[in-house]
């Protein structure tokens, strides 16, 4: 078995071959396993490609048709900002999301502050409240405001003259979704900065205040600002919130709701969409170039910091902490409380009404089953798919050219909001020509679509996961000659089950609260919990709207739950190797 | 092949470029079957960089490669021969040591109970028999650097390659690992790569050193060469303490330094260099029974005493020299000889101990 006389793999002559005056850089012959591999990851970026570029392609050219399909320019910008009522909701959107950032951001560092930076007691407990949020569809809380403070609420009388329908309940009702977001960012932020800081400035005498404005707003600038970035992207982008609660008042992603589903004015409905997009892609770029900022402060040797107790402020902290969470647990109570309440408001006996008459006889149960379904799909197949791509893109060779492309489509999803995403996917596949129109209104592309608007935070802790593994591992199996799947299966996948198991959870829970996307896509087989919700509200029914609100959050719950079990089994199982 | 040549792997010009820069310029060598060769540099030398081009995990840019006579220029990873062990061990941390050393025998169709049998080989050649079923965290780095070379073992490579195998361990262990190494290479007659960075390492363990500087190669020959006749003032200077001074010529057989003779030995390529420089190590200098009538001495005064274990240096100034020279005196030596800083004596260095090069164009 001679390789020399192999073709493939001739050889180069001493010195320099030359090509057009370049020097001409040999390449490795390929091994037919690295070849599979190769395959896979060609598969997978057109895959991205389609179901995400294609559709993203066909929104910008539906803004540059007329409705008979004609290429009119920018004709229907020009149109759309004719229209006072129209360009008014970019307004509108812009300065309720900048409002919505700047209540959210303070209220969230504090309880961060407080998480990370005092001795108040049960941290772990208050920390999962106010995550609470993560699991119910936005529109829970809309929902909720409305039994409290709405026509009907039990607190109306406090509300004086105003009304919650509108700007008031939108901005309430976004703080509340997006303040586990905002918290999350700002606590790992306020957990990275070096202790050691703190102690020079105690050994030369530095006053509290001083410290926070010359060491802890430094340290955590960069969380600040990638907070306010995902606080003003989601409330920008949010379509649930100012469906339920919004009244009349207009913002961007209801207006392309309107103009897509009432009007059948596609073309309306691809301007709106590009002009939510300019401001999402905005605070993307942005954030990009905070992270790899922030990045380049962690140094391996920083010593964690650990707060001493200290009475008073303890208790400072520890009161704010339980009077936001109680807030949030007020909030989702109210949801789950009025799903009980047999007619509100004139009889407050609970019963199962709701649940019996209102989803299960009303025949909209299966909208939970297609819910769980198409959860379950997310979670499994849809971050296979994430674990995989990211896996060939970290530690496989070859392919050169075409990883920067797929790695692109891997980050971009997170600058695109659901309704565009959403849109897009109906404009791209409602076409009879396109060879996958069968999608088109099936479970499969609920899925597919879902799983690409989550795709770049799982892509991301996937490849955290993959950078912490020895970069040789896939080195020292060539050199045995073992083909990389084996590694993959018995090395990769083991030690980074963790990391699979959260994204799947991610995406399991993102799949049962999303509106956005899926709002465009449903059939009449395929409806989902929380459209129903929607669409439930729309026709009155608010209480059974709280009940399938309620229903999810359980479930997002009861799966966490498990998926909790399932890690610390884990955890169990593989000490013995995973001990330092 | 008609013409058989001794050499088991031979690198043609090999040249690396990472985008404009250049990680290697041209480098040629040839290692002998059976011994240990060692790529000694400091780091950015390109060693690595040449060792990731043998094991083909990068691409040279220009030059051959060829093992045991197949030109594996172009072959990928899984075609070559050889066995690797990185700094960082790679151990998986999920498999017990028996299957880490089994990894690479599992797809090739060995029966079961060869396949433990060789493992058995393997953990007692490296000296841990009975760590078979522990997990790789379980053991200390020492322990797991000897996983990691029976896992590159146990296919019975024809090529090892150690990159930076002792970098990670402390001082005591790697000493000892050293010396288990340089053995167990010794008993299989195993040829063997080794980068290092440390000149320690590499003088105790290669059979020959390759010293690299920027991407080229200064000097290939056995340790003793290396160190008693460093072929440039980097090679000189890298390997081993060393006193190197600024120097005139003065004729066929003698150089001034700071307004002193020397007599030394000089290459008859020097002849037309007026600057140069002088090197000599500091165990070369003699501070004891030296007079006035002592050939290449001077006077010269105590700076400092460093007290380093098994012997000491001394930091002596001599007149017209600005800069210090360095002096190791043994412990016993010192002990005869009392010197303190301060105290004025007189240093030699015996003319064949002195090496002269050109001065680097300023």
């Amino acid at each position: 078995m001679s390789a020399a006389r192999d073709p493939a793999y001739s050889s180069v002559a001493p010195g320099q071959p030359q090509l057009f005056g370049r020097v001409y850089q040999p390449r490795l012959g390929v091994h037919w396993s690295d070849r599979i591999a190769h395959a896979i990851l060609v598969a997978a970026g057109v895959a991205l490609a389609i179901f995400l570029l294609a559709p993203m392609a066909m929104i910008l050219a539906k803004s540059a048709q007329d409705r008979a399909g004609e290429f009119v320019g920018l004709a229907n910008f020009a149109e759309y900002f004719r229209t006072p009522a129209l360009a008014r909701s970019i307004w509108n959107s812009v300065w309720v999301s900048a409002l919505v950032t700047a209540i959210t951001i303070p209220l969230a560092f504090t309880f961060a502050y407080g998480l990370t930076r005092s001795c108040m007691r049960h941290k772990a407990l208050l920390r999962n409240i106010a995550l609470v949020p993560i699991l119910a569809p936005s529109l829970l809380a809309a929902i909720s405001f409305i039994f409290w403070f709405g026509n009907q609420g039990l607190l109306k009388p406090l509300m004086g003259e105003t009304q919650i329908y509108g700007a008031p309940g939108i901005v309430v009702s976004l703080v509340f979704a997006t303040f586990p977001h905002a918290l999350m960012i700002l606590v790992t932020a306020l957990s990275l900065t070096d202790a050691r800081l703190y102690e020079a400035a105690d050994a030369l005498g530095t006053r509290a205040a001083r410290k926070f404005w010359t060491i802890t707003i430094p340290g955590a600038k960069y969380g600040l600002i990638s907070a306010a970035m995902v606080v003003f992207t989601y409330s920008l982008s949010d379509f649930g919130i100012p469906k339920v609660i919004g009244g009349n008042f207009n913002m961007l992603a209801t207006d392309i709701f309107k103009l897509v589903i009432g009007q059948q004015d596609f073309a309306k409905g691809a301007v709106v969409a590009i002009i939510l997009l300019v401001p999402v892609a905005v605070t993307y770029v942005v954030d990009g170039w905070v992270h790899k900022r922030q990045s380049a402060l962690l140094s391996a040797r920083s010593v964690p910091y650990v707060p001493r107790p200290s009475r008073g402020y303890d208790r400072t902290m520890a009161a704010y902490c339980w009077l936001t969470g109680l807030a949030m647990l007020a909030v989702l109570g109210m949801a789950a409380y009025a799903s009980f309440v047999k007619l509100w408001p004139y009889n407050f006996s609970l019963s199962l009404d709701h649940y019996r008459m209102g989803i299960v006889e009303a025949g909209i149960f299966e909208a939970y089953v297609n819910s769980v379904t198409m959860a379950v799909w997310c979670a499994s197949l849809g971050a296979v798919f994430i674990f995989l791509t990211a896996y060939l893109l970290e530690k496989t060779r070859g392919l050169d050219a075409w990883r920067p492309f797929v790695r692109l489509l891997a980050v971009l999803p997170m600058g695109v909001p659901g309704m565009v995403l959403g849109l897009g996917y109906i404009f791209f596949f409602v076409q009879e020509a396109n060879p996958l129109h069968a999608l088109y209104g099936s479970m499969a592309i609920l899925v597919i679509c879902t799983t690409v608007h989550y795709y770049t935070s799982s892509h991301l802790t996937a490849v955290t996961a993959l950078k912490q593994i020895d970069d040789e591992f896939e080195a020292v199996s060539a050199s045995l000659r073992v083909a990389f799947w084996r590694t993959f299966f018995r090395v990769t996948v083991p030690v980074c089950l963790p990391a699979f198991l959260e994204i799947s959870r991610y995406l399991f829970v993102n799949a049962m609260t999303t509106v956005s996307a899926v709002m465009f896509l449903y059939s009449p087989k395929t409806v989902v919990a929380s459209v129903a919700i929607v669409n439930l509200d729309e026709a009155g029914d608010i209480g059974a709207a709280a009940a399938m609100a309620t229903l999810i959050v359980a479930t997002s719950a009861l799966v966490c739950g498990v998926y909790f079990i399932l890690q610390v089994w884990l955890d169990r199982r593989t000490q013995a190797w995973r001990q330092s | 092949m008609s013409n058989p040549a001794p050499d088991f792997l031979v690198l043609e010009h090999i040249r690396k470029e990472f985008g404009s820069f250049v990680a290697l310029k041209d480098v040629s060598l040839a290692v002998r079957p059976g011994e240990l060769l060692c790529f000694l540099g400091p780091s950015g030398c390109g060693k690595t960089t040449l060792l990731r081009i043998i094991a083909g995990l990068e691409v040279q840019s220009a030059g051959r490669i060829v093992q045991a006579g197949r030109d594996i220029s172009l072959l990928p990873p899984m075609k070559r021969d050889y066995g690797i062990v990185f700094q960082s061990y790679a151990l998986f941390p999920n498999l017990s040591v028996a299957d880490n050393v089994a990894y690479g025998l599992v797809n090739r169709r060995v029966a079961r109970a060869k396949r433990e049998a060789r493992v058995a080989e393997l953990l007692a050649l490296v000296g841990m028999p009975d760590s078979g079923p522990k997990f790789p965290a379980q053991l200390s780095g020492g322990q797991q650097q000897r996983v990691a070379i029976a896992r590159a073992l146990a296919t019975s490579p024809g090529l090892m390659l150690l990159d930076e195998p002792l970098s990670a361990l402390d001082a005591r262990v790697r000493v000892r690992l050293r010396g288990e190494i340089r053995g167990l290479q010794q008993r299989l007659g195993i040829t063997t790569i080794l980068v290092t960075h440390d000149q320690e390492e590499a003088l105790s363990m290669a059979d020959r050193i390759v010293v690299m500087n920027h991407g080229a190669i200064d000097q290939i020959g056995s340790p003793s060469e290396v160190y008693r006749n460093p072929a440039t003032p980097f090679v000189a200077d890298f390997v081993g303490k060393t006193n190197l001074l600024p120097a005139e010529r003065a004729d066929a057989t003698g150089i001034v330094v700071g307004g002193q003779r020397f007599q030394c030995e000089m290459d008859a390529g020097l002849a037309g260099s007026a600057r140069l420089r002088a090197f000599f190590r500091p165990e070369d200098v003699r501070v004891r029974g030296v007079n006035g009538a002592t050939p290449n001495s001077a006077a010269a005064t105590v700076e400092k005493v460093e007290f380093l274990g098994a012997y000491s240096r001394l930091t002596v100034r001599v007149d017209g020299i600005a800069q210090p020279l360095f002096a190791d005196l043994s412990v016993n030596d010192l002990e005869d000889f009392r010197v303190k800083p301060g105290d004025a004596l007189r240093v030699a260095v015996p003319a064949e101990r002195i090496r002269v090069f050109e001065a680097p164009a300023a």
